[in-house]
């Protein structure tokens, strides 16, 4: 076994873990509950978190290596009671149906507004282009992003 | 047997007396994106390379020096990447899997794995990059392409690669892949670079293919048949011709050898043409 310090959520975090063990397995095992195992190979993006504020893989990504480091899952940006902007866009135009490449979309479009404020729908497209959604043909999701940009720039952001 | 433990290597030395020690049960560990997906039962111990200082991207003279465990998405945003032949080396990355896998998986990670379906590999060999590392007793350096004829994967069991050096070009590159879609592996890739003389006429030309379903390797008969011509859309035609009768090819699961001829030939000379615009500077 091995104690690791990191920060999950902007919470301080002191875990043991076992050295071979998968971030998703381990943020699964804290509670985060958004983060979705669809292949474990790096293909559909269900298991997307931002470490240190980038999109990674938890899937591919050993606990071990986030020693130190922040992580973010959809937990940390926002709750039912207390939805992130994107959430309420999502929400607002249908973008979500089974709701299980959700959590991952939104983190990549997190990141994806946190560097271009204003994208166009080919921009949207391309950052989401390794997150799969088998439900909603990716149309309302590039809404979605788009809409909460909007927001953004108008100033409904957190 | 399932890992037992895991080391963050502190720099080269330690990495490497680890893995000494390991005696074929330990494995080098950068990105994960390879290593986690297919590890080998009989590793017990990983040793995380990412922590060894070896990350960083400079300048150096007209080429550019890449620290192994630099990720590609640093590479494709560095402003020495993009100052680099036009951007080249950065425009590649951009081709390589999504966002988030290239947030993670690095520049010696991809040189080590080196699926013969990857870009980079093509990229490099086409470039001429010269991989340098370092084993117990000394450090080594070979062309990427040199590396890649030799038992590499028996090399790298008890070495570290630490950098990857480009050398520095007078004249333009251009990468061509086709995918199923953005996100997928290379159905076929290649990589050509062009440079002119005094008089216009083509000086060197550098042509690499990839994921034929084999590893990168040089069409050296193409770029012959290249030098001394003067560039013209019949000459990409015609080199198109001597790459479908030159090319070696495969069949595997994702596509046939005969639509991989046809396809090599069609983007070699799209490349070219590109490369050629890129060095007269009308793209
Ligand atoms: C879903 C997916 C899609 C992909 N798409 C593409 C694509 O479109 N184009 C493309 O070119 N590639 C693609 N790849 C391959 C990817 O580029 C490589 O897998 C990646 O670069 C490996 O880097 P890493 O740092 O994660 O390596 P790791 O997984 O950490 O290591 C890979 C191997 O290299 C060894 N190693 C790592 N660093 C060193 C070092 N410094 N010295 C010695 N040995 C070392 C490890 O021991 C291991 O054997 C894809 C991979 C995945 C999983
Ligand atoms: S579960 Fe990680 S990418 Fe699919
Ligand atoms: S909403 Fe079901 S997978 Fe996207």
């Amino acid at each position: 076994m091995l104690k690791i310090y990191f920060e999950l959520n902007g919470e301080p975090m002191y875990v043991e873990i076992k050295p071979g063990e998968m971030l998703l397995d381990l943020l699964r095992r804290l509670g985060m509950k958004s983060v979705k195992e669809g292949c474990r190979t790096g293909e559909c993006g269900a298991c997307t978190v931002l470490l240190d504020g980038k999109p990674v893989r938890s899937c591919l990504t050993f606990a071990a290596k986030i020693k130190g480091h922040r992580v973010t899952t959809l937990e940390g940006l926002g709750s039912p009671a207390n939805p992130h902007p994107l959430q309420e866009a999502f929400l607002e135009t249908g973008a979500v149906q089974c709701g299980f490449c959700t959590p991952g979309m939104i983190l990549v479009a997190y990141d994806l507004l946190s560097r271009n404020p204003d994208p166009t729908p080919e921009e949207v497209r391309e950052a989401i282009t390794g997150n799969l959604c088998r439900c909603t043909g990716y149309v309302k999701i590039v809404e979605a992003v788009l809409l909460a940009a909007k927001r953004r720039r108008e100033g409904v952001w957190r | 047997m399932g890992i037992k433990r895991f080391h963050y290597a502190r720099d080269v030395e330690e990495a490497l007396s680890l893995l000494a020690a390991y005696e074929g049960r330990g494995a080098l560990l950068a990105g994960g994106v390879d290593l986690a997906r297919g590890l080998a039962p009989e590793v017990e111990g990983l040793i995380d390379v990412t922590t060894a200082g070896l990350a960083g991207i400079s300048a150096d003279g007209g080429g550019l020096r890449v620290g192994a465990t630099t990720t590609l998405e640093a590479i494709r945003r560095s402003q020495e990447a993009q100052g680099y032949l036009g951007g080249f080396l950065a425009k590649v990355m951009g081709h390589v899997a999504t966002l988030p896998l290239r947030n993670m998986a690095t520049l010696g990670g991809a040189v080590v794995s080196a699926h013969p379906w990857a870009d980079i590999p093509t990229a490099l060999v086409a470039l001429g990059a010269e991989a340098v590392w370092q084993n117990e007793e000394l450090t080594e350096k070979a062309s990427v392409e040199e590396l890649y004829r030799r038992p590499f994967r028996a090399i790298f069991r008890r070495a570290l690669l630490t950098e990857v050096r480009f050398p520095a070009w007078d004249g333009a590159f251009a990468f061509e892949k086709v995918a199923r879609n953005a996100g997928d592996i290379a159905l076929i890739n290649c990589a050509c670079g062009l440079g002119l003389d005094g008089e216009g006429k083509i000086a060197w030309a550098r042509v690499a293919i990839g994921a034929t379903p084999h590893r990168a390797k040089r069409l050296t008969a193409v770029e012959d048949f290249l030098t001394d011509e003067a560039p013209s859309e019949e000459l990409w035609a015609e080199a198109a011709h001597k790459m479908k009768t030159e090319v070696e090819v495969g069949d595997d699961m994702r596509a046939s050898a005969e639509w991989r001829r046809s396809a090599a030939a069609a983007i070699v000379r799209r490349a070219l043409d590109r490369a050629a615009k890129g060095v007269t500077g009308d793209a």
